[in-house]
């Protein structure tokens, strides 16, 4: 029975209540309560300003909750932001890195102050052969990297902190179609590897295709959070348009 | 984690444009002062040597010491003044020991090439002053802000990296990365020092060592306040004006209105106030002694057949003693004066220079000026030993003629009875000029030093403050 419990998995990356107001009085988060469990992806749909990068903004501690908390592998963040952050790897909407330092230079600070001192050149060019870094660009300087090159660079950086729980924020933003199609298969593998992620995105069909989880956020709320297995059957895009539109009329009335 | 920080913030300054263009401009300038000041000091030496030579040999020939009518003594020229120049150039650096009872030092080199005085000297101070601090402010005000401008930062905190580590990294790192260099410069300049044939003694490479790491500690206060000010602002160009404020005011205001402030707090009697005084002095004397002179009854029998002899030496003796009385009167009340003015103008120079403390530059240039024997203390400490030598000089010659020599009027009536020998210049005691000592000048430099130490403490933790509520999205 005890071992029955403990073989429940326990949420990597989770929210309780999470309520954020900025400082103009702007309420971005509104009681937000989500989970995401080992090898589960889980996908946040939403409008602009619908609150999903403040949502992983608190899950790093850039900013403090005004209530609730988020809390990675058990640890709340705003409390101990140190040690929460040991077990979470982060791809922003914009990757910026050092744009005087080549691919592999920046790859190599940011695992390093990531914790993994132990890499090779070898790893660094593996892994940039894996987000699809073309091999002629690793030893390039960042200046002249398009936003997409920047973006697979961010990606490669998150994959060899070897983190337990992956953040994403709109990180195909920029990639072309090959590249975010790798991206989706990268997914996937990082997902067999047990890894929870909490991604957000505007590409709802690829959301359909990868996620285990798919939820809906507007003005701060998550308005619909469902099983992707429940969603198999119907047109994803028309049932978001159909929510937000519902919010919206409740919203108003 | 903090040597990881400290070598990618050297490698990142060390690969930037802006640091080669700052670096290459901060070498050509340490290098310049250095050869301007080796030429300087070489030149000087020169002159110096000559002047000595001149005065020596205005002597030959006059058989008679009495008629030694001048006596000129130099300052020697000392290799860190080149570097440093303080006051050195603006004070007097002539004093004629057979003047008068007064020592007067003159001669200043900006009097003798005024050009100086409008432009000053490419010195090493000046480098310090106003080059350094800008090559630390250009370097290091975007040091947060700019990070956050380009987006670096958001990264680097979404690892478990403690804030107060990466700002410390930075700070290493940059203040490694640019003072390495800079000791590269300040090397390479020493070099012209031996190869110019500048002798330095074992005292003076210490000292010099020592205003080089003033330097450094200078520069450390303006890197560590741009690290201060880039982690309270947002944005690299509100970093940079407020910095440029800041180096405005403690460069430029604060040294000069400390100045102004203490002239009005503390009134000090002007020179020309001061020689109203001592002439209307004199005339006042001069009026006694005619006085005494017309109430002077000898005591004599008119039938004494010798009477004029003795009424005549009787007066003479009169007279003297009405000179010494006068003499002793003028230098009690000159002394009295010039005390009295010494003491005003030190309370007025140590408020002024408290008040400029505000600034690093105050005690940089105090610190620096110190060591290199060229602060105020110089006027005093060339009076001193002038003043000196001047009573030896006043002894020696006393003692070959018999007289005050700085008595006034020597009649001596030659009897023609014997050849004058010719006088030997070279009996005069030389003039052993002791340049301030290392341990008097390292003492008076290191309470500046200590206060440039602060600024960098204080700096510092304002900047590890800041950058604890620092916004890094
Ligand atoms: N620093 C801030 N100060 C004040 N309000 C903010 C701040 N950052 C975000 N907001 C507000 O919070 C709300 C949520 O913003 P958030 O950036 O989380 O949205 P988002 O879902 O990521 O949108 P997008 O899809 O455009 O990225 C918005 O109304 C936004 O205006
Ligand atoms: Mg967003």
């Amino acid at each position: 029975m005890i071992n029955e419990i403990s073989k429940q998995p326990s949420p990597m990356l989770q929210t309780n209540n999470l309520t954020k107001r900025y400082e103009d009085g702007v309420l971005a988060l509104d009681s937000l309560t989500l989970e995401v469990n080992p090898g589960e992806l889980f996908v946040m749909l939403g409008g602009n300003g619908a609150g999903k990068t403040t949502t992983i903004n608190l899950f790093l501690n850039f900013i403090e909750p005004t209530s609730g908390e988020a809390s990675i592998n058990g640890i709340v963040t705003h409390k101990e932001p140190l040690e929460a952050k040991k077990h979470v790897a982060f791809v922003s909407e914009n990757v910026m890195l050092y744009q005087n330092f080549t691919a592999i230079q920046n790859l190599d600070f940011f695992s390093k102050i990531g914790g993994h001192s132990d890499l090779s050149r070898d790893d660094y060019r593996d892994v940039l052969n894996r987000v699809g870094l073309a091999e002629d660009a690793h030893n390039k300087r960042l200046k002249g990297f398009s936003k997409g090159m920047r973006q697979k660079c961010g990606i490669a950086i998150a994959i060899l902190k070897d983190a337990p729980a992956i953040l994403l924020d709109e990180p195909t933003a920029g990639l072309d179609p090959k590249a975010g199609y790798e991206f989706i298969r990268l997914l996937d593998s990082l997902r067999s590897e047990n890894k929870a992620i909490l991604m957000s995105t505007h590409d709802i069909f690829r959301a359909k295709e990868i996620a285990d989880t798919i939820a809906i956020m507007d003005s701060g709320r998550m308005i619909m959070k469902e099983p992707a297995a429940n969603l198999a059957d119907q047109n994803l895009e028309e049932l978001y348009l159909q929510y937000m539109a519902g919010h919206d009329t409740k919203a108003a009335g | 984690m903090l040597k990881i920080i400290i070598e990618r913030e050297i490698k990142d300054i060390v690969s930037s444009t802006k640091f080669a263009v700052t670096f290459a401009v901060c070498v050509i300038l340490i290098l310049a002062s250095f050869y301007v000041g080796a030429a300087h000091y070489n030149l000087n030496k020169q002159q110096y040597d000559a002047s000595v030579a001149e005065n020596l040999r205005q002597m030959e020939g006059l058989t008679e010491w009495y008629s030694v009518r001048q006596h000129k003594v130099f300052m020697p020229p000392q290799p860190l003044a080149a570097l440093v120049t303080g006051i050195s150039n603006d004070i007097g650096q002539t004093a004629d020991m057979l003047a008068g009872s007064q020592v007067i030092t003159e001669g200043s080199r900006y009097n003798e090439d005024p050009i100086f005085a409008v432009f000053r000297f490419l010195d090493l101070e000046f480098i310090f002053q106003i080059v350094l601090s800008l090559f630390a402010i250009l370097l290091g005000y975007d040091a947060i802000s700019g990070e956050k401008e380009r987006g670096t930062l958001r990264l680097t905190f979404a690892s478990n990296l403690p804030r107060r580590t990466y700002i410390l990294g930075k700070l290493i790192g940059s203040f490694a990365a640019l003072s390495s260099s800079l000791i590269v410069a300040l090397g390479l300049g020493c070099l012209f020092l031996p190869m110019m044939g500048v002798p330095m003694s074992g005292d003076e490479w210490i000292r010099l060592l020592i205003i080089a790491g003033s330097g450094l500690l200078y520069f450390g206060v303006f890197l560590t306040g741009s690290l201060f000010v880039s982690a309270m602002t947002q944005r690299s160009s509100s970093s940079f004006l407020l910095l440029l404020v800041a180096w405005i005011l403690a460069v430029m205001i604060i040294p000069r209105a400390s100045v102004l402030t203490a002239a009005r707090a503390v009134e000090v009697p002007s020179v020309d106030h001061i020689a109203n005084q001592r002439s209307s002095l004199a005339s006042q004397l001069w009026a006694e002694s005619r006085d005494a002179m017309t109430n002077f009854k000898p005591d004599i029998d008119d039938d004494d057949p010798e009477a004029m002899m003795k009424i005549g030496s009787m007066f003479s003796q009169f007279m003297d003693s009405l000179g010494t009385i006068r003499n002793d009167q003028m230098s009690e009340f000159s002394d009295r004066i010039n005390e009295e003015r010494f003491n005003a103008q030190q309370i007025q120079q140590n408020l002024s220079f408290n008040l400029a403390r505000i600034s690093p530059s105050t005690s940089m240039k105090l610190a620096t000026s110190n060591l290199a024997g060229t602060s105020l203390e110089l006027t005093k400490h060339f009076r001193d030993e002038t003043r000196a030598y001047h009573k030896v000089v006043g002894d020696f010659i006393r003692e070959k003629t018999g007289m005050n020599p700085h008595g006034g009027m020597i009649i001596k009536i030659n009897d023609g009875s014997e050849e004058p020998e010719p006088i030997d210049p070279s009996e005069l005691p030389s003039f052993e000029y002791k340049p301030i000592r290392t341990a008097t000048a390292i003492n008076a430099a290191l309470p500046d030093i200590g206060l440039l130490a602060l600024f960098n403490f204080l700096f510092f933790t304002g900047a590890v403050i800041s950058f604890g509520r620092y916004d890094v999205r």
